[in-house]
């Protein structure tokens, strides 16, 4: 698959107005803080390296499917028509992300990962057109910024290969992140715009939060279901005594 | 008459299907409008686009029914998880969260998506769902009808009696003894993913020899009365239908083979034993199919088969039923995999309430059809081009013998797995580099998968053997090219001399027949190369944005729309 960048009336325009958004500042330091981190544990070995380069395609896959909704629901064909390109631009991305973590795997004996799959939220329709618009922003934007300090990394450690798939992706990160404020802008106005943002910031740490929450959840989930699994040994022991397996056709319903 | 809404969903490839007044309205799986591939969800926009398409209001539903029983099912995975005690220790905590977080609940969950009252919601059993998929919508007014597939509730195969509008349960195998599972643990043991990889597997065994008859004997052992039994330390499935394959099975068979890794027949001897794995397989599961189909003649003796479930895709096996099985007929309907269960959920419904049988199947276009205002309008904004065309079908011709590619979006999208001429790029049937480029630019299909086509009807018999039958309308089979033919059609014969050929009848696919019959007068063959309209991985296209994303992404020299013809800037 290899689609051109996308070029349209709404991608034109420069976007660099976006550096002065509230944003900036501290919560840019804090994301570029944690993905220095994240970077510097993955990049430590090759098959941590394939992993994280699988959960982007992942990312991105989601990110794809969401698009595709988007793309289809929105009734205005320009938007719709810049959707369904950032779509595409989204499944390019979990193309490269998918093969590049593939070939590292393969390169270092393990083995592959499945398609990337992911599911979709419905985010356009449950959210609305300008918190949707809001809620791609961000993620572009916070996107962007790990990519460009993943990029530094790598090739701080001479790792060109994969510095370079970053840096490819950052242009269109930046124009994705450019264009879904200008609509967002044209939808809600500059007012609108700063509250679907600071809903959009609120929303991220909500959904951060929660993921916490499930992990810390799956791990008590885990220990609580390991005692109920030895409780029930007399059960199952007896029971696999008692009841013979089943073999053969049978008339039995 | 009534109005029934069936439902399959919740392990893989939900769908939905909708009858009224004894009619298939609509069959839609949910992977085409979600675009995730064998989209496991509850089938939220399936239903809705159901109900769309029958202009039929949720209150107006007299009845919905899910294709599985969750009861039961929960009963078999418990039992399981308490027989393998203490292997089933690492999968207890997913199998169980998996069957009390939402398949036991999946009734109320249907209750309140489809937005009707609790009480016109029940479960069907998942291989009666299949039986009736199969049997209701075929052409026999009686018939045996077997079952085949990766578990339902505790049944993994079953046959049964089909006799107008009842079906009388006759007999049944129960799980873990699972053709379904084994083709499954093997198909990932190849590398491939499971309930995706299958038809990769089918396609390898056309280059392998199968050698491994013996240590097969090990993993299956096939019995005389029909049935067969797998041997438990191959497999791992404790975790109640979810399977793979144990470290035994390498021991016996050697290392897998890691997934994504290019495939290199030729000069690989490990690909090469890896498609005698494949042949062996394939070998194996055919045999263990036919037993089931002559114990069922001899159980009914009945002249018609039905087949349904997830093995009865196997097109190949399909192929050596209809020949050595004892049946006069064979059918199967498209979507003979789980989401044919929504199709039958449905029909036993629509026979519950006293609805009559439905008309035969004769065709599979069930979906929803594509908008073309909207295309054009979305085409101007992609940079596509757009043009009317008075002579649609002359035209895609035109392009075609000029060695184009072109894709077809016309009428509503096909019900099942394969594209039938609704959603489909076509190309001319001779010319292998026109395959390779379809290969290197769209599909980047493994080597050895082969691509298929579509004749009209009434010349099937001039290119292949054993058709028209009741299989080909719908892909399920494959048949042999006949020597003369095999120049004609060099880009469409897997290296066995088969095909998987579509026959297609006057008035079904209007658009498609109107291309072969162009190519006809063009060519003196009226076939072309039919393969899906999507790319690598991807649902099939459903609706006209898909299209034209699919052609702003993909190099093809044309995609039409209806009687629009869509175009890249050049």
């Amino acid at each position: 698959m290899a689609v051109p960048s996308p070029n349209s009336d709404l991608s034109q325009g420069p976007g660099e107005g976006l550096s002065a958004r509230p944003l900036d500042g501290a919560a840019t330091l804090v994301l570029r803080a944690r993905a220095w981190l994240g970077g510097q544990w993955a990049f430590h070995s090759p098959r941590r390296t394939a992993r994280l380069l699988h959960g982007f395609a992942r990312t991105e896959e989601q990110s794809q499917l969401e698009l595709r909704q988007a793309a289809r629901l929105c009734h205005d064909a320009r938007r719709s028509a810049r959707y369904l390109r950032h779509a595409l631009d989204e499944a390019r991305h979990a193309h490269a992300f998918a093969e590049s973590a593939r070939a590292l795997a393969h390169a270092h004996g393990a083995a592959g990962f499945p398609r990337p799959s992911a599911d979709c939220e419905g985010l356009f329709e449950g959210l609305g057109e300008q918190r949707f618009l809001a809620f791609v922003h961000a993620g572009e934007r916070r996107g962007r910024i790990e990519f460009e300090t993943y990029a530094r990394l790598l090739r701080r450690r001479s790792n060109d290969a994969q510095a370079q798939l970053f840096e490819d992706l950052i242009a269109d990160e930046r124009q994705h992140e450019a264009y879904s404020l200008r609509l967002l802008e044209e939808l809600a106005g500059s007012a609108g715009t700063r509250r679907a943002l600071r809903w959009a910031a609120r929303d991220a740490a909500w959904r951060a939060f929660r993921r916490r929450g499930r992990a810390l959840g799956s791990v008590l989930y885990a220990l609580t279901m390991l005692l109920v699994y030895v409780a029930l040994a007399p059960f199952a022991l007896s029971y696999r005594a008692l009841s013979p397996v089943r073999r053969g056709l049978s008339r039995e319903p | 008459m009534a109005a029934v809404l069936g439902i399959s969903g919740l392990y893989h490839d939900a769908a939905a299907a909708l009858i009224v007044d004894g009619v298939v309205v609509a069959a839609i799986q949910e992977e085409r409008l979600s675009r995730i591939k064998n989209d496991p969800s509850l089938p939220r926009r399936a239903v809705a686009a159901c109900l769309r398409r029958g202009g039929i209001r949720p209150e107006q539903l007299d009845a919905v029914v899910f294709y599985e029983n969750p009861f039961r099912k929960l009963e078999r995975v418990l039992v399981w998880l308490m027989r393998s005690y203490p292997a089933s220790a690492r999968h207890f905590p997913r199998a169980l969260s998996a069957q009390l977080g939402d398949k036991l609940w999946v009734l109320d969950q249907v209750a309140e998506l489809v937005g009707v009252a609790r009480a016109r919601v029940r479960g069907a059993s998942h291989h009666l769902s299949h039986a009736a998929s199969a049997f209701l919508v075929s052409p026999f007014t009686e018939a045996a009808i077997l079952t085949v597939d990766g578990v339902g509730e505790e049944v993994t195969t079953a046959l049964y009696r089909g006799r107008g509008g009842r079906i009388e349960p006759l007999l049944s195998l129960p799980y873990p003894h699972s053709l379904g599972l084994l083709y499954a643990a093997l198909t990932a043991y190849l590398g491939f993913e499971v309930n995706e990889g299958e038809h990769k597997v089918m396609g390898l065994s056309a280059l392998g020899t199968a050698r491994y008859r013996e240590p097969f004997e090990k993993l299956i052992e096939l019995h005389p009365d029909g049935s067969f039994e797998l041997s438990a330390r191959y497999f791992a499935y404790e975790a109640g239908g979810e399977l793979g394959y144990s470290p035994a099975l390498e021991r016996l068979l050697g290392p897998p083979r890691k997934p994504g890794s290019p495939w290199c027949l030729e000069t690989s001897a490990e690909d090469r034993r890896y498609a005698d794995v494949a042949a062996t397989l394939q070998q194996v599961t055919e045999d263990a199919l036919l037993g089931l189909a002559r114990r069922a003649q001899r159980e009914t003796g009945l002249s018609s088969l039905c087949l349904a479930g997830g093995v009865a895709l196997n097109a190949v096996a399909n192929h050596r039923l209809a020949r050595e099985a004892g049946f006069e007929r064979v059918f199967v309907q498209p979507a003979a995999g789980d989401a044919g269960g929504a199709l039958g959920a449905a029909l036993l419904g629509a026979m519950e309430a006293g609805d009559p049988r439905p008309a035969p199947m004769t065709h599979a276009a069930l979906g929803e059809s594509p908008s073309v205002d909207e295309a054009v309008a979305l085409a101007r904004h992609l940079g596509l081009s757009a043009e009317r065309l008075g002579a649609p079908a002359r035209r895609v011709a035109e392009l075609l013998l000029k060695d184009g590619i072109v894709g077809i979006c016309n009428g509503a999208f096909e019900w099942g797995p394969r594209a039938l001429g609704q959603r489909s790029l076509l190309a001319l049937p001779a010319r292998t580099e026109t395959r390779e480029r379809l290969n290197r630019l769209i599909k980047q299909r493994e080597p050895f998968r082969p691509f298929a086509p579509t004749v009209l009807e009434a010349r099937a018999a001039d290119f292949f053997a054993d058709a028209p039958s009741d299989l080909t309308p719908f892909m399920t089979t494959v048949c042999q090219v006949l020597p003369e033919a095999r120049a004609d059609l060099a880009a469409v014969t897997h290296v066995d001399g088969t095909a998987r050929v579509q026959t297609l009848a006057p008035g079904v696919a209007p658009l498609f027949g109107a291309v072969l019959a162009e190519l006809e007068r063009e060519t003196g063959v009226p076939i072309a190369l039919n393969t899906s309209l999507n790319g690598p991985g991807e649902p099939i296209v459903a609706h006209a944005q898909d299209a034209l994303g699919f052609l702003s992404a993909h190099a093809i020299d044309g995609l039409l729309i209806e009687d629009y013809l869509f175009r890249r800037p050049r």
